[in-house]
């Protein structure tokens, strides 16, 4: 048994110097074992997350490169995310073990950025095939093993709209899209339409310190971004045909930022 | 979507703190007080551990790390009290088999009577960092306990008079054994800890603080032998 001691608190049998030293360190040895363990998992996940958070921004970028929407992806583009997405395939691959059961949410926080600038991509990429909204399930079904939260999906989609925002611009400045088009059946129909119900969702404001933290920075910048494409539209509708071709409305705006 | 009940006994959690600070208070006049004092302490804590065991009741039902931060700090509270109730001479009869002077994680364990540690079935449970950020709040208040239980200022006692003031404190105040017991325990523990390959976390943060109470006792511990107050027995180490 353990060093015993009066209730005055005098060590009965002799405090130790030397001699007890041994089960407190043999104690840590495995607490330092555990922590070990932990960090090094957790530091797997943030590499993992960085590399899918990364390749997803390419696959963004040469999806802004395409021209139409609902229709198949250029051969070429499709090719190169393709790619991509295989290596992100593997990515998260590597890391589901790391992820399962107890540590699916314990490590949440450190793949949530890498999910968030995947269903980005693949919402974009979606969006552009289809003109539809990628759902919850779609996303999860795509990522076997691996925690897709709703606060994820949501905040991907969020990060959608900044896309679309920029896709949009480019369309109607292009002049393969007129604002007209555009705002009755088009990008900026959707737009509205996914800003509304966004601005819609309520959180209680008790829970907001821990969950959906980034709900109101994301939605205004959103609401500037579905903004941008109003003013954009209006420009070129009113003033185009002053402007010189090749011109493209300024978005050079402060609200450009996004929050992760 | 969200269990609302889950949220309800948090509340009821972070309202019971109060109660566990308070304990706290109790626990540290603990020092030179008796049995009777430690026996509500644990009576107290015992209370406690019926309502950790209503909050693993709800909390079970839901992934474990998704909540865990709600209740975390309670939790350390609440272990870092019944680890001084037991380095006190409390709730002894919960110790382990384990030679270790306090309270392992094991026992705290079997104590409030839940799992600890785990690593593959996500369920309630006292984490290995909640468990070492209780010990380091143990150290710091038995470091507390020495500081309290030292003379005002003895480093201005020259006299013989006031050695003789001293010695009557020694009785009234408590034992000077008491600082070299709770130094030797902390160099214990910090010896521990820096086996520990700690990341820039909290744990590290608080880790950190150890060495400058084992410093704080040290010194102690230095005022008192050095006019002779601790039994040469115990200085002999």
């Amino acid at each position: 048994m353990g060093t015993k001691r009066s209730w005055e608190g005098q060590a009965v049998v002799n405090m130790t110097s030397n001699g007890s030293a041994g089960p407190t360190i043999s104690i840590f040895e495995n607490f330092r074992d555990g922590l070990d363990e932990h960090h090094d998992r957790r530091e797997r996940i943030i590499k993992a997350s960085r590399d899918i958070t990364a390749l997803s921004k390419k696959i963004i970028f040469a999806l802004q490169r395409v021209r139409t929407t609902n229709q198949p992806i250029p051969p070429k583009i499709a090719q190169e995310n393709d790619t991509r997405l295989e290596q992100i395939q593997k990515l998260f691959a590597s890391v589901t073990p790391d992820l399962t059961s107890i540590n699916a949410w314990r490590y949440q926080r450190q793949i949530s950025g890498g999910i968030q600038e995947y269903i980005e991509a693949i919402s974009f990429d979606h969006y552009l095939r289809t003109e539809t909204l990628i759902t919850h399930a779609e996303v999860a079904a795509r990522l076997p093993g691996i925690l897709v939260t709703e606060e994820d999906y949501l905040m991907g989609l969020f990060d959608l709209t900044g896309e679309m925002m920029r896709f949009a611009v480019t369309a109607l400045s292009s002049g393969n899209t007129t604002p007209t088009d555009a705002a009755k059946a088009g990008i900026l129909l959707d737009l509205r339409a996914v800003r509304a119900r966004c601005e819609a969702l309520s959180v209680p404001g008790r829970h907001r310190s821990f969950m959906y933290k980034d709900l109101f920075k994301k939605t205004e910048v959103m609401q500037n971004s579905v903004e941008k494409v109003e003013r954009a539209a209006y420009g070129i509708l009113v003033r185009g045909s002053e402007r010189p071709s090749g011109w493209t409305p300024d978005l050079s705006g402060p609200m450009e930022v996004e929050t992760r | 979507m969200i269990d609302q009940r889950i949220f309800e006994d948090l509340q009821t959690k972070i309202d019971e703190e109060t109660t566990v600070r308070d304990l706290h208070e109790i626990v540290q006049t603990l020092a030179r007080k008796v049995k009777p004092v430690l026996d509500d302490a644990a009576v107290e804590i015992i209370a406690q551990k019926q309502e950790v065991l209503r909050l693993k009741a709800v909390a079970d039902q839901h992934p474990f790390y998704k909540y865990n931060g709600l209740w975390t700090r309670e939790l350390q509270n609440l272990v870092a009290s019944i680890e001084l109730c037991a380095w006190l001479g409390g709730l002894q009869e919960y110790k382990g088999p384990s030679s270790a002077s306090f309270m392992t994680i094991e026992d705290v364990g079997k104590f409030l009577e839940i799992p600890v540690n785990l690593k593959e079935q996500d369920a309630f449970h006292l984490t290995i960092e909640e468990y070492l950020l209780a010990l380091i709040a143990l150290v710091e208040e038995l470091v507390s306990i020495v500081l309290s239980d030292r003379p005002r200022s003895p480093v201005k006692i020259t006299d013989d008079v006031e050695q003789s003031r001293l010695a009557v404190n020694s009785v009234t105040l408590g034992d000077y054994e008491r600082p070299l017991q709770i130094g030797n325990f902390i160099k214990d523990l910090f010896a521990g800890f820096q086996l520990l390959n700690l990341k820039n976390d909290i744990l590290r943060k608080r880790s950190d603080g150890i060495k400058y109470n084992v410093k704080k006792v040290e010194d102690v511990v230095y005022d008192l032998s050095l006019r002779g107050l601790i039994p040469k027995s115990e200085t002999a180490a």
